[in-house]
C-alpha cells in the first residue's frame, strides 16, 4: 500500500519541467479529449500537490502511449507519473466506471471485450479460430495480489 | 641550459604563522575557526595562529606581513579558499614582506570543506582541522625557490576568421604587433556574414562587417591565411612553434574576381555559404565581399581532381592566366608567443526532432536558412519564399528552443534565438506588413541593451506571441501547407494552427572540429562542449594554459556585440604578455640529483616533452628546464629517487599523508587529484554548494602523472580505509599523456593488491574533469560507501602485506 504518489515517482525529476507544452502537444488522448493535458496533470501535482489529480477522472484518458516521454526536451518519464497517479487512486477506489468494467470483464473471462455468439460468428466468417474460455487462474492471482479484488467488487 | 639544485638555505627551525579565514559566513557560517586556529597552534613547528574574518583583504594581508618581520616568520599558512583563486596573492604578501613566495602554503576550507559539508558543522570543523594539519606538515619541508623567466615572442597566432577573430587580429595589429590570422574556410567573415541584418540595431550585417574584413585583408601587420589549419602546436606560454597548412587555391592572388570562368565551369554543388539553398561552381568565390577577393576550384568536384587534366575551361576563360590546377598544399612554421582562439560556432541541426519534419516537409527551415533567403544577396534576392512553390507565404510561424535548453540536444540555452527571431519577424512585416506572424515560445529571453524595446515593438506590430512549443507538425502533401498541433499553456487550450511555413529558430553548439584545437592547444571543455575559461568571472578569457586566450562563441554562445567584446578583451590581454616582452615560469620544475641516477633512462621515456636528456657516455640524464612544464612524471617513475620536483617533493607529499593518517586512518580516504581537472573539478563542487561525505582528504599536485605506485601503498601503509587518485580525463591532459602513467601505476597496484589478496576496490581511479563537479560529488559519495565496507582486519592485513620494497626509501616524515 501506499501514501504518496512520490513514492513510485522521483518528485525531483518534475522540478526540471519548464512547461513547455511540446507533451500536451502530442499527446492522442488530448486530441481526443480537450479537457486533458499531461502538461497540466503535471502542473497540478507539482503546485497543488498529490490529491488536486488523485480524484481527477480526466487523468484515466492518458494510456500510457509514451509519445509525451519520447518528445519531452527534459526527458521526463511522464507515463511513469501518470501509472504512480492510476496506482494511488486505484487504491483509494477512484476509478471510473468504465475502468472498473474492464477490470472487471478481465477478471471474469481473461479478455478486456465481450466475447458473444454475433463476435463467435462474425470470427467463424471471416474464417479465424474460435476463442475458447481462457484459464483465469493467473489473473485472479495477480488481482489478489495487488490487492485490486478488493478495491473493485467484483460481480 | 644547466639544471638548478633545490635551494637550501641553512637549515633554520621553521617558524610558521596559520592564518585560519572566515571568508565572512562562506567558512565562519560552518567550521569553527577559532577553535581551528587554537587547534593549529598546538602543531610543531607553528610560532601563532589566528583567526580573522577575511584575510584576503588589505589588513588581512598587512597583519601577515607585519607578523614575518616581527615575529620572524618563515613559513605561512593560510586556511582559506582554493590556491587556484588566492595563492597569488597571499605569494606576493610574503615576497613583500621578504619571504619567498614558495613558503607560503594554503589549506582549501572552502571549496573543499565548509561549501560541501554545510550541515556537518561539526565534522567540517575536523576536517578543517585536518586540512590545516596537513598544510603545515607540508609547509615544514617547503623551500625557498627561485623562478626564471623566458621571453615572449612578439608576434600573435588567431584561429579563426569569423568577427572575433578579425576583431582581436585587428586590435593586435594597430598595437604594433605581427599577427597570423587563421581561417579554414576560403574568405573570413564567419557567421556574420551570412546574417542579414543584426539587433537590436537592425544594421545590414555585411554592411558593418565587410569593411573591417577588408582592413584585416590589407593591415600591413596581418598575414590573413585562409583555407588553412592548424596541424601541430608545440612550446609553452610566449614561445609556441605552430605548423599550420595552407591548402592549395588552384587560383594565384592576381585574380581580379571577374567571375568569367565560374561562367564556363560544368560542375555545381549545393552552396555552403548559402547553407544549400543554391548551387555553386567548383571554381567559385564564397560571397560577393569575400577576403580575400579570389576564387578557388574545389578540387574534391572539379574535373581534374585526379591530376589528370581532363577540363581546362576556366584556364581557357581566365584572361589573367591566374588558374594553377597543379598548386600543392603548404605547410608553414609560425613562431608565435601567444594565441587567440575564435573558432566559433557550428548551428544545431533538427533533423532528428523527426516532430517538427524538417528535410521532409520542404516548407519548414531554419533561421540560418531565412537569414538567406531574406538577405538581397541571397538564392532569392532577398524575397522570402517558400521552398515547396517560390510563393511569398502569408502566414508564418517561428519556433523557439529548437536544440535548445533540452536534453536530447544542447541543455544550455543558445542565447540569440529569442532576439534573432523578433528581428526576423520585424524584417517580415518591414517587407511584408500583411504577413500573418505567430511565434511559439517557452520563454522570450530579451535582457540586453535595447532588446526589450525591439521586442515591444514586434509585440506592437501584431505579431501573435503563444506560448507553448508545438508537439509536432503535419503537411498536407499536395499544397505543402503546414498545420502546427500544440497547446496554448495560458489558455490550457489546445490549437491547430496552418501556416504557409515554419522556420525554426536553432540553437548553436561547439564546433564538430573544435576537438581537434582541444587537443592540439591542450585547451578544457566544459560538459557542454565550449572550450572552459581560466576563471568564469575574473580571468573570463585566459585559458589555464598560459598565452592562449579566448575569443567569441568558441568560449559559449553569445551575440555579435559580445564577441567583439570578448575579442577586444582577449586582444588586450595578450598584448599585456607581448608587451612585457618575458614571463615567470613556476618554480616547479624538476630537477636531478645526479648521485643517485643510475641512468636507466626510464625518466626520458615517460617525459610528455623531451625534456630530458641522457648523457650519451655516462648515461647520467639532465632536465632542461625551459622545457621542462613541471608535471613531475618523471619524478614519479624514477626508480632510484634520483629526480625531484621543485615544490613538490616525495617529502612534503609523505608528509601530507601523514598527517592525514595521524587520527582515525581507518574512517578517512586520501584523495590525490591534479591541479588543472580532478582538483579544479572539487573546487567546482564547492562553488556549486554540492553536498558530499566529508572523509575524503585531497592533496594537490600539479599532474596526476606525479603519484608514484609508492604513494598510494604509503597512504595503506598508514592505514587509510581507501585511496583515490584522479586526474584528467585520458587525452585531456595538461601535460600531454603524463596521465597514461597514472593509469599504468594504478593498474600496476590493482594487480598486486589482487596477487596478496587485498580488495583491490579500496583503490580508486577517476578522471575528473574541471567542469564535472557533480561527477566529483559522485565519486565521493562511492568513496564513502567504499570506506564504510572497509573491515579492520581488511585494513592490518593491508599494513602487513603492503611491505616497502627497498629499504632507505623515506616511511616516515616524522
Amino acid at each position: 500500500m501506499i501514501k504518496s504518489i512520490w513514492e513510485l515517482f522521483n518528485k525531483e525529476d518534475l522540478f526540471e519541467c519548464y512547461q513547455c507544452a511540446r507533451c500536451t502537444g502530442s499527446c492522442p488522448a488530448a486530441m481526443a479529449m480537450n479537457s486533458y493535458g499531461p502538461r497540466e496533470i503535471l502542473l497540478r501535482c507539482l503546485n497543488l500537490g498529490q490529491e488536486a489529480v488523485i480524484g481527477d477522472e480526466r487523468v484515466w484518458y492518458c494510456t500510457t502511449c509514451n509519445v509525451c516521454e519520447d518528445r519531452c526536451p527534459q526527458e521526463i518519464n511522464i507515463p511513469e507519473l501518470l501509472t504512480a497517479i492510476f496506482n494511488l487512486a486505484a487504491q483509494r477506489g477512484n476509478l471510473p466506471e468504465k475502468i472498473k468494467f474492464g477490470v472487471d470483464m478481465i477478471a471474469k473471462t481473461g479478455r478486456s471485450l465481450i466475447v458473444n455468439d454475433k463476435v463467435l460468428k462474425e470470427r467463424q466468417k471471416l474464417s479465424l479460430p474460435a476463442l475458447d474460455p481462457l484459464n483465469i487462474d493467473e489473473i485472479e492471482g495477480i488481482l489478489k495480489k495487488t490487492g485490486l479484488n478488493e478495491i473493485i467488487e467484483l460481480s | 641550459m644547466t639544471p638548478k639544485k633545490v635551494l637550501r638555505k641553512e637549515k633554520e627551525e621553521p617558524r610558521i604563522g596559520v592564518y585560519v579565514c572566515h571568508c565572512g559566513l562562506n567558512i565562519g557560517g560552518v567550521v569553527d575557526c577559532a577553535q581551528v586556529a587554537e587547534f593549529a597552534a598546538s602543531l610543531p613547528g607553528v610560532v601563532l595562529s589566528k583567526h580573522n574574518l577575511y584575510t584576503c583583504s588589505e589588513p588581512g594581508q598587512e597583519l601577515i606581513k607585519v607578523d614575518i618581520r616581527e615575529s620572524r616568520l618563515n613559513r605561512v599558512v593560510v586556511a582559506s579558499c582554493t590556491p587556484r583563486l588566492h595563492e597569488p596573492t597571499f605569494r606576493a604578501a610574503c615576497q613583500e614582506a621578504g619571504l619567498n613566495p614558495y613558503l607560503f602554503e594554503m589549506a582549501n576550507i572552502r571549496e573543499h570543506c565548509s561549501w560541501v559539508h554545510l550541515h556537518d558543522k561539526e565534522e567540517a570543523t575536523e576536517k578543517a582541522k585536518d586540512l590545516v594539519r596537513m598544510a603545515v606538515a607540508r609547509s615544514r619541508l617547503l623551500a625557498a625557490q627561485e623562478t626564471f623567466t623566458v621571453p615572449v615572442t612578439r608576434k600573435a597566432l588567431v584561429i579563426g576568421g569569423g568577427v572575433a577573430g578579425i576583431q582581436a587580429a585587428l586590435d593586435l595589429a594597430d598595437s604594433g604587433y605581427k599577427v597570423y590570422l587563421v581561417e579554414k574556410e576560403p574568405s573570413i567573415g564567419g557567421r556574420m556574414a551570412q546574417i542579414d541584418k543584426t539587433f537590436p540595431t537592425m544594421d545590414c550585417s555585411i554592411c558593418i562587417l565587410a569593411p573591417k574584413m577588408s582592413e584585416a585583408g590589407r593591415h600591413p601587420n596581418i598575414e590573413l591565411l585562409t583555407l588553412s589549419e592548424i596541424e601541430t602546436v608545440e612550446g609553452y606560454v610566449g614561445n609556441f612553434t605552430v605548423q599550420v597548412r595552407r591548402k592549395a587555391r588552384y587560383v594565384t592572388p592576381s585574380c581580379t574576381a571577374c567571375g568569367d570562368c565560374a561562367k564556363v565551369c560544368p560542375q555545381v554543388a549545393p552552396d555552403e555559404f548559402n547553407a544549400g539553398l543554391s548551387m555553386r561552381r567548383a571554381i567559385y568565390m564564397s560571397f560577393a565581399q569575400a577576403v580575400p577577393s579570389t576564387y578557388q576550384i574545389d578540387m574534391d568536384l572539379c574535373l581534374n581532381k585526379h591530376g589528370i587534366v581532363a577540363c581546362d575551361k576556366c584556364f581557357q576563360a581566365c584572361q589573367r592566366q591566374c588558374i594553377e590546377y597543379s598548386q600543392k598544399d603548404l605547410i608553414l612554421t609560425l613562431d608565435v608567443g601567444t594565441i587567440i582562439v575564435a573558432t566559433g560556432v557550428d548551428v544545431y541541426d533538427p533533423t532528428p526532432l523527426t516532430e517538427f519534419g524538417y528535410r521532409k516537409f520542404p516548407n519548414v527551415i531554419t533561421s540560418l536558412e531565412f537569414e538567406r533567403l531574406i538577405n538581397a544577396g541571397g538564392p532569392s534576392g532577398g524575397n522570402l519564399i517558400r521552398p515547396s512553390d517560390q510563393k511569398i507565404p502569408k502566414t508564418v510561424a517561428f519556433l523557439q528552443c529548437i536544440g535548445s535548453r533540452s536534453k536530447r540536444s544542447n541543455i544550455y540555452c543558445s542565447n540569440i534565438c529569442c532576439m534573432n527571431t523578433i528581428k526576423d519577424v520585424l524584417l517580415i512585416k518591414e517587407h511584408w506588413p500583411e504577413t500573418k506572424i505567430m511565434v511559439f515560445y517557452i520563454d522570450i529571453r530579451a535582457f540586453g541593451k535595447g532588446f526589450e524595446d525591439l521586442f515591444q515593438r514586434a509585440r506592437r506590430e501584431g505579431v501573435s506571441f503563444i506560448r507553448g512549443i508545438p508537439g509536432e507538425i503535419i503537411e498536407d502533401p499536395t499544397t505543402h501547407n503546414l498545420t502546427l498541433i500544440g497547446e496554448d499553456t495560458l489558455l490550457s487550450q489546445l490549437y491547430r494552427y496552418d501556416v504557409d511555413m515554419a522556420i525554426l529558430s536553432v540553437g548553436i553548439e561547439p564546433r564538430k572540429d573544435s576537438p581537434v584545437i582541444q587537443r592540439l592547444l591542450n585547451l578544457s571543455c566544459a560538459s557542454d562542449g565550449f572550450f572552459l575559461e581560466a576563471h568564469p568571472k575574473l580571468r573570463p578569457v585566459d585559458t589555464p594554459t598560459g598565452g592562449i586566450f579566448l575569443a567569441g562563441c568558441a568560449e559559449g554562445p553569445k551575440d555579435i556585440k559580445d564577441s567583439v567584446t570578448q575579442a577586444c578583451a582577449s586582444a588586450s590581454r595578450a598584448n599585456i604578455l607581448m608587451s612585457q616582452g618575458q614571463v615567470t615560469v613556476e618554480a616547479i620544475t624538476a630537477v636531478v640529483d645526479e648521485t643517485l641516477c643510475q641512468g636507466c633512462g626510464m625518466c626520458v621515456k615517460v617525459c610528455p616533452y623531451s625534456a630530458i636528456r641522457q648523457d650519451p657516455e655516462t648515461q647520467i640524464v639532465q632536465v632542461t628546464q625551459a622545457s621542462c612544464a613541471g608535471c613531475g612524471t618523471c619524478v614519479a617513475e624514477c626508480p632510484f629517487s634520483a629526480l625531484s620536483q621543485r615544490h613538490f617533493t616525495d617529502q612534503q607529499i609523505f608528509a601530507q599523508i601523514d598527517a592525514i593518517t595521524e587520527e582515525a586512518p581507518e574512517t578517512k580516504a586520501v584523495a590525490f587529484c591534479c591541479n588543472w581537472c580532478s582538483y579544479a573539478g572539487a573546487d567546482f563542487a564547492g562553488v556549486s554548494r554540492m553536498q558530499y561525505p566529508a572523509p575524503i582528504r585531497i592533496i594537490r599536485t600539479m599532474c596526476s602523472g606525479r603519484i608514484s605506485g609508492e604513494f598510494m601503498e604509503y597512504a595503506f601503509r598508514r592505514g587509510a580505509a581507501a585511496v583515490l587518485v584522479s586526474g584528467c580525463h585520458i587525452g585531456d591532459c595538461h601535460y600531454i599523456n603524463a596521465n597514461h602513467q597514472t593509469e599504468k601505476r594504478v593498474k600496476r597496484l590493482w594487480k598486486k593488491m589482487e596477487r596478496l589478496g587485498l580488495d583491490r576496490n579500496r583503490l580508486q581511479l577517476a578522471w575528473i574533469s574541471a567542469a564535472e563537479g557533480n561527477l566529483f560529488a559522485k565519486k565521493m559519495k562511492e568513496m564513502d560507501e567504499i570506506i564504510a565496507g572497509v573491515s579492520p582486519e581488511e585494513i592490518e592485513k593491508t599494513k602487513k602485506s603492503l611491505v616497502p620494497k627497498k629499504k632507505g626509501k623515506e616511511e616516515s616524515t616524522e
